[in-house]
């Protein structure tokens, strides 16, 4: 929905005053020796966070803007390629594959403040660093990623992983690893009992916690013991996936393969030195969707019965939400499905709902689905012209319609190429005609294993 | 996805390995050129056992290039798999051949230079 009356309110006094001074004739200035048109401008553009979403903006923003002020606040020297951390859990891939430097894809003359954000002051558009700094914006893009919660199941910590048998692709890239050497060691007994778990709260690459199970089955059948070996995949609601069909497969193959699907369970504590997992049964009234979740408080309710199981090695996937210190902002939602969780956004523009000088892109955002990095690469040129459009005083022109993708693995060596979007009931929205969504393949594994890094890296540096 | 966007990841993939291909290429044209200078032509030249080993290399590439990828040929299951692995062993072969065949030529011709020592 665009939002041409939020746009007049509160857009025009400052930032279209330094917008306004180098726009001229009022439009997109054509520059030689530049694919896209450029935009003169003094206002200063914050970009919160330097993940996939917030390197490719500034890269594509610093390719459309001229004269103005890109400041990038990142804390972090290195960039991970997370969508490459199921492949290091799996054994596929070496940890070290998965790193660069993030100044590799820095491009010139961007501002890069090193330094944690610690608050968002939408109303007086400041942003409060770690270190008490000040930044002061006139457009803001919140690309600040998701915050894991670990915390919200008893006894468990990232540090655990790797010890007592207790996985967790997600914790980050030495987790994965160590991950991968948990799953081994599991494998070294020769027998015992495995346990998957999924989140009950949207998160970051929805089919991860699949993709591990499905990988951990390969390397099971691997071990010529498979019967050895009992798994369990524990889901917090009815369904696994949020695109139906895929959701209907994995089921179906989980029970081909064995696997014993436990649905209404989410992982509420953990007793690593006995190797125990507690499990509170949330009802079918808690059904999990993409859209509607649990929330924070609803992980302390004492009424909800639970059961325990021993375990000889444990996927967790925790609980996730936006950062606190954007749950502490202005910028959350207020109400409906993402209330004090996510971003306030329309889904479509990803103009913030409330300030229409702020933008959400990735992770952070509140939206049924789209947690990928394939989402953003899909979103940047849609937050990319939207941006622009605001800062002439136009309408929004551009629309993500929800695009995302996730190979799903559904073996070492083989994958499925889901793409989906919002319409349709997440109907499938295939790139390439000739590969079919539906269909387990080679080829759509080698695009994982060899072909979506590069092109990651290509939308990071803002070139696809 | 459009053609450019397809050229632009395949430029990214590529990248890396952009001194690799260099130095193949410089290999194939040194080959080439060396194999030319004494007196070496690609229609003239037959060589059985050149064309046999490039033809095994690019049959066997069916089996390993899956490896290679981290999988096997057991998943090579759609048609889009077989047509990308049927023009891997292709590439495989056409490219075996292009080493082989003048090296097939500089190895008879060092055989025949032999007995004049």
């Amino acid at each position: 929905m665009q939002k041409p009356s939020l746009l007049t309110q509160k857009v025009t006094r400052r930032a279209l005053l330094k917008v306004g001074s180098g726009l001229g004739v009022g439009s997109l200035l054509p520059l030689s020796g530049l694919s896209a048109s450029t935009l003169r401008t003094q206002a200063h553009i914050v970009v919160l966070g330097g993940g996939a979403a917030g390197m490719a903006m500034v890269n594509r923003l610093a390719k459309r803007l001229q004269g103005g002020t890109i400041t990038l606040v990142e804390p972090r020297e290195t960039h991970h390629y997370q969508p490459g951390w199921t492949l290091v859990a799996s054994g596929v891939w070496n940890a070290d594959k998965t790193m660069r430097p993030n100044a590799q894809f820095l491009p010139r003359g961007v501002n890069w403040v090193r330094e944690h954000a610690a608050s968002i002051d939408a109303d007086n558009k400041r942003i409060t660093l770690a270190g008490g700094e000040t930044l002061e914006y006139d457009f803001l893009i919140v690309a600040t990623g998701i915050q894991l919660n670990y915390h919200l199941i008893e006894g468990m910590k990232p540090e655990l992983v790797g010890q007592h048998g207790i996985g967790s692709v997600y914790a980050g890239i030495e987790e994965a690893s160590r991950t991968n050497q948990a799953i081994q060691t599991w494998l070294q007994n020769g027998h015992g009992r495995g346990i998957f778990t999924a989140a009950p709260t949207p998160v970051k690459c929805a089919g991860a916690p699949l993709k591990m199970t499905f990988t951990t089955l390969s390397r099971l059948e691997a071990s010529g013991r498979r019967d050895a070996f009992d798994v369990d995949y524990m889901a917090p609601g009815a369904s696994l996936f949020s695109q139906p069909w895929v959701d209907e497969f994995v089921k179906q193959r989980f029970d081909d393969q064995g696997v014993n699907r436990r649905h209404h369970y989410r992982l509420s504590a953990i007793d690593p030195h006995a190797k125990q997992a507690e499990f509170a049964f949330v009802g079918p009234e808690s059904e999990f969707t993409s859209h509607h979740q649990l929330r924070q408080a609803e992980f302390r309710r004492d009424d909800q019965p639970t059961v325990i199981a021993d375990y000889d090695f444990i996927h967790v996937v925790p609980p996730m939400s936006a950062h606190d210190f954007v749950k502490q902002s202005a910028l959350i939602a207020q109400d409906g499905p993402f209330r004090g969780e996510w971003l306030d956004v329309d889904i479509h523009t990803l103009q913030h709902n409330r300030y229409p000088e702020v933008f959400g892109i990735g992770d952070v955002i509140g939206a049924p689905i789209n947690k990928t990095a394939a989402s953003v690469k899909a979103q940047a040129p849609v937050v990319e012209e939207n941006l622009l459009a605001l800062m002439q005083g136009n309408a929004l022109p551009a629309r993500h319609m929800g695009y995302t993708s996730c190979p799903m693995i559904t073996g070492i060596g083989k994958a499925m190429l889901v793409e989906f979007g919002y319409a349709d009931n997440f109907a499938f929205m295939p790139s390439f005609p000739f590969i079919d969504p539906t269909e387990e393949s080679w080829a759509v594994w080698v695009m994982k294993d060899r072909m979506l890094q590069p092109a990651y890296y290509a939308v990071l540096e803002g070139q696809a | 996805m459009s053609i450019g966007g397809i050229l632009t990841i395949l430029m990214y993939a590529l990248a890396p390995f952009v001194w690799l291909l260099i130095m193949g290429l410089i290999i194939i044209i040194g080959l080439h050129l060396l194999a030319y200078l004494r007196g070496y032509q690609i229609t003239h030249h037959r060589s059985r056992p050149a064309n046999l080993l490039a033809l095994l290399i690019g049959l066997t590439a069916i089996l390993w290039v899956p490896w290679l990828t981290h999988s096997a040929l057991g998943f090579v299951a759609t048609a889009v798999d077989w047509i990308a692995l049927i023009g891997a062993a292709a590439a495989t072969f056409v490219i075996a051949l292009i080493i082989l065949h003048p090296l097939s030529y500089l190895i008879s011709l060092k055989h025949e230079e032999l007995p004049k020592q």
